[in-house]
């Protein structure tokens, strides 16, 4: 409480200083919000020190140009201690007093979700940063007007990996794996399938197994009968690791694919060599030249690492800039407007959000390959 | 053919992983009618031991194996003298005892939560992963070590119960523990004696359990599949139990080999409902006489 009066506090100060320079007509306040306390705290604060570094970058270099006039950019960021409830009273704070034209955040699905009717009644569009469950822009195959986000979703994922395996790999004959009680690993495996059948590939096993399972042998030597090329693994690094461990065990010697969900310690040293040469799709990779520009300024800045919060929320700024110089004002209807189809080029990769589904269509993801037990950058590979 | 071979190769490998747990809920059930729910929990702490004394202590495998079923051994005399004991001093009713062992069971799953963490953890390799290969056959070399280790614990311990004057007083025991006592036999020492055994044969399946899969404190969970083997053989048999575990592991195994993985659970128990219909004493069980 004590806090959120103190930046209560502050926000009014900041807007008597804004008032009492008369300057309140060239700035552009924008909403920020996501945890700041709590568990979620470092992704938060990395977010919001992201998101003040580059507006003061964007303020020093002297603004930006919108309908032909200069304008500085401010801030307003308040915590929601990751809490739903707390996510749905600091947009109407944002929205109703505050008068921002657009929000940035929060990363965490569970809060992005409950905003919606919120933005939609005050016309305000938000910018969710790693939220990548697919109901956050869309609900009931209806897309909801002022939800948009930069990062790729969960079963985007699948279409990545399956059209790597097929064009990269030179597979034509793939085994799924998946776990049936999950969301994630189901999403993931039916957009594998529809895409690697697209491209002319063919599935010569889809085998599942029960979140809690320890062993997949039964299903493993079904995949053996069955001689892929590839075998497709999207679920978590722990049966990932006893899986991997298991099929190497049966002789089965295929090269191995996953999603987000591999990259752990854990994986490596479970899986050893079983998972070496193994494949798996990622948001970004920190060793890619795109990134490291961003990463050595935030370090010079806050003196510590920045999170994988923090190059999302980098180019959820870049879309939010490119929205008002396309739309010409400061007006959140005419941003929610702009960013429909609009294109950019993040550093995560070329942004270009769906008029649709408000997704970023098509947005590179990082191919790692599991190499002599490290991470290493394959390339960078968008699902055509 | 090679696939049928190769599924009954890893449904032996699975069955025996149930029967080194299901042996363990016969042999103290043949004793106490009851089924020791905590066993779960020792099974549990012993992948622990072995795994601390692995990569804590530093012990190579035979030792840290030693430590591991040792400490166990220890751990379900514990249980006994603790939860089962004074229940048993006031003649307390069978279903008190089975609420103090799901109650001894969740208190060591939670202890172990709230000391060594809730995070899973691995062994350390001890074994070479490459695969003994036979043609288009593969096994592993693990499977097969704690397949002959399970073999033996297992012939070992019916010999002991059959050839030995402690096995006669414990299949004594069995048959009526009043009248036993009434002979003059200490039967408080022969339930020590069996919780003793059945915590040994805890430890040899925690640490290949362990060592095969990995650690964490819901192992336990994975009992019910064995317990579940153990009634199917015959409750208090440990012929039964071991049968029960091999066919319910191959049963298992081709389930999801041929027909579907997710019907897998389903069938397997649906056979096995239907076997207890008819025999309600499961595959070895006779209701009273013989049970060790």
């Amino acid at each position: 409480m004590k806090r959120a009066i103190v930046s209560l506090i502050l926000v009014l100060a900041l807007a008597l200083v804004g008032c009492a320079g008369g300057a309140k007509n060239d700035t552009i306040k924008v909403g920020w919000f996501g945890a700041l306390t709590g568990d979620q705290a470092v992704w938060g604060e990395n977010e919001f020190n992201t998101v003040k570094m580059l507006f003061e970058e964007y303020n020093t270099a002297g603004g930006i140009e919108v309908g032909g006039k200069k304008y500085k950019l401010e801030v307003i960021g308040y915590d929601n201690k990751g809490d739903a409830q707390e996510a749905v009273n600091v947009v109407k704070r944002l929205t109703g007093q505050d008068k921002v034209v657009a929000i940035l955040g929060p990363n965490a699905s569970g809060n992005a979700i409950p905003i919606a009717p919120v933005l939609e009644q005050a016309k305000v569009p938000g910018i969710a940063t790693v939220a990548t469950n697919p109901k956050v822009t869309v609900l009931d195959g209806k897309v909801k007007p002022y939800n948009f986000r930069v990062c790729f979703i969960d079963p985007y994922q699948g279409a990545v990996a399956a059209g790597y395996a097929f064009d990269k790999l030179g597979a034509k004959k793939a085994a799924i794996l998946y776990d049936v009680s999950d969301d994630y690993s189901q999403g993931l495996r039916e957009f594998f399938k529809t895409n690697f059948i697209a491209k002319g590939g063919e599935i010569v096993a889809d085998e599942s197994f029960n979140g809690g399972d320890v062993d997949f042998r039964p299903q493993l030597s079904k995949i053996k009968a069955a001689n892929p090329d590839i075998i497709f693994m999207p679920y978590f690094f722990k049966e990932v690791a006893l899986s991997a461990n298991q099929a190497r065990e049966l002789g089965l010697t295929q090269v191995m694919m996953g999603g987000d969900g591999w990259p752990s310690d854990q994986l490596i040293s479970m899986g050893g060599a079983a998972v070496e040469g193994s494949y798996f799709v990622n948001h970004l990779d920190y060793a890619d030249p795109a990134v490291q520009d961003y990463k050595a300024r935030y370090k010079a800045k806050f003196g510590k690492e920045t999170e994988l919060n923090g190059y999302l929320v980098h180019d959820a700024v870049l879309v939010l800039v490119a929205a008002l110089q396309k739309a010409g004002k400061a007006n959140g209807e005419a941003i929610a407007k702009a960013l429909e189809g609009i294109e950019v080029q993040g550093i995560t990769g070329t942004i270009k959000i769906s008029p649709e589904t408000h997704n970023p269509e098509g947005k590179d993801a990082a191919i790692i390959k599991i190499v002599g037990g490290q991470y290493v950058f394959q390339e960078k590979y968008a699902a055509q | 053919m090679a696939q049928f071979l190769q599924q009954l190769i890893n449904g032996l490998s699975i069955g025996s992983v149930y029967a080194l747990m299901a042996v363990g809920y016969s042999l103290v059930y043949s004793i106490m009618n009851f089924s020791n729910f905590a066993h779960g929990g020792v099974i549990m702490l012993g992948a622990y031991f072995g795994f601390f004394a692995l990569t804590i202590l530093k012990f190579p495998f035979v030792p840290s194996f030693l430590v591991a079923t040792l400490g166990t051994t220890a751990l379900a005399i514990l249980v006994e003298r603790i939860a089962y004991k004074p229940l048993r001093e006031r003649k307390a009713p069978f279903l008190y005892f089975i609420i103090s062992a799901m109650g001894a069971s969740i208190l060591l799953e939670n202890i172990v939560i709230a000391t060594i963490g809730p995070t899973f953890r691995t062994y350390p390799q001890i074994f070479d992963r490459s695969p003994i290969t036979w043609g288009p056959l593969a096994i592993g070399r693990l499977d097969l070590l704690m397949f002959f280790i399970s073999a033996f614990c297992l012939i070992a311990l019916i010999l002991f119960i059959e050839k030995t004057r402690i096995g006669k007083a414990i299949q004594a025991a069995a048959y009526n523990i009043k009248a036993c006592a009434l002979m003059g036999v200490n039967t408080d020492r022969i339930i020590l004696i069996v919780f003793g055994l059945g915590g040994f044969l805890a430890g040899v399946a925690g640490v290949f359990f362990g060592m095969k899969y990995t650690v964490y404190p819901q192992i336990g969970n994975i009992t019910t599949k064995s317990f579940i083997a153990a009634v199917f053989g015959g409750l208090g048999s440990l012929p039964g139990a071991v049968l029960g575990s091999v066919i319910l592991g191959t049963l298992e195994t081709l389930v999801a080999g041929y027909l579907s993985s997710q019907y897998r659970d389903l069938i397997a128990f649906v056979i096995l409902i239907g076997v207890l219909i008819f025999r309600p004493s499961g595959i070895m069980g006779r209701s009273m006489e013989d049970k060790a």
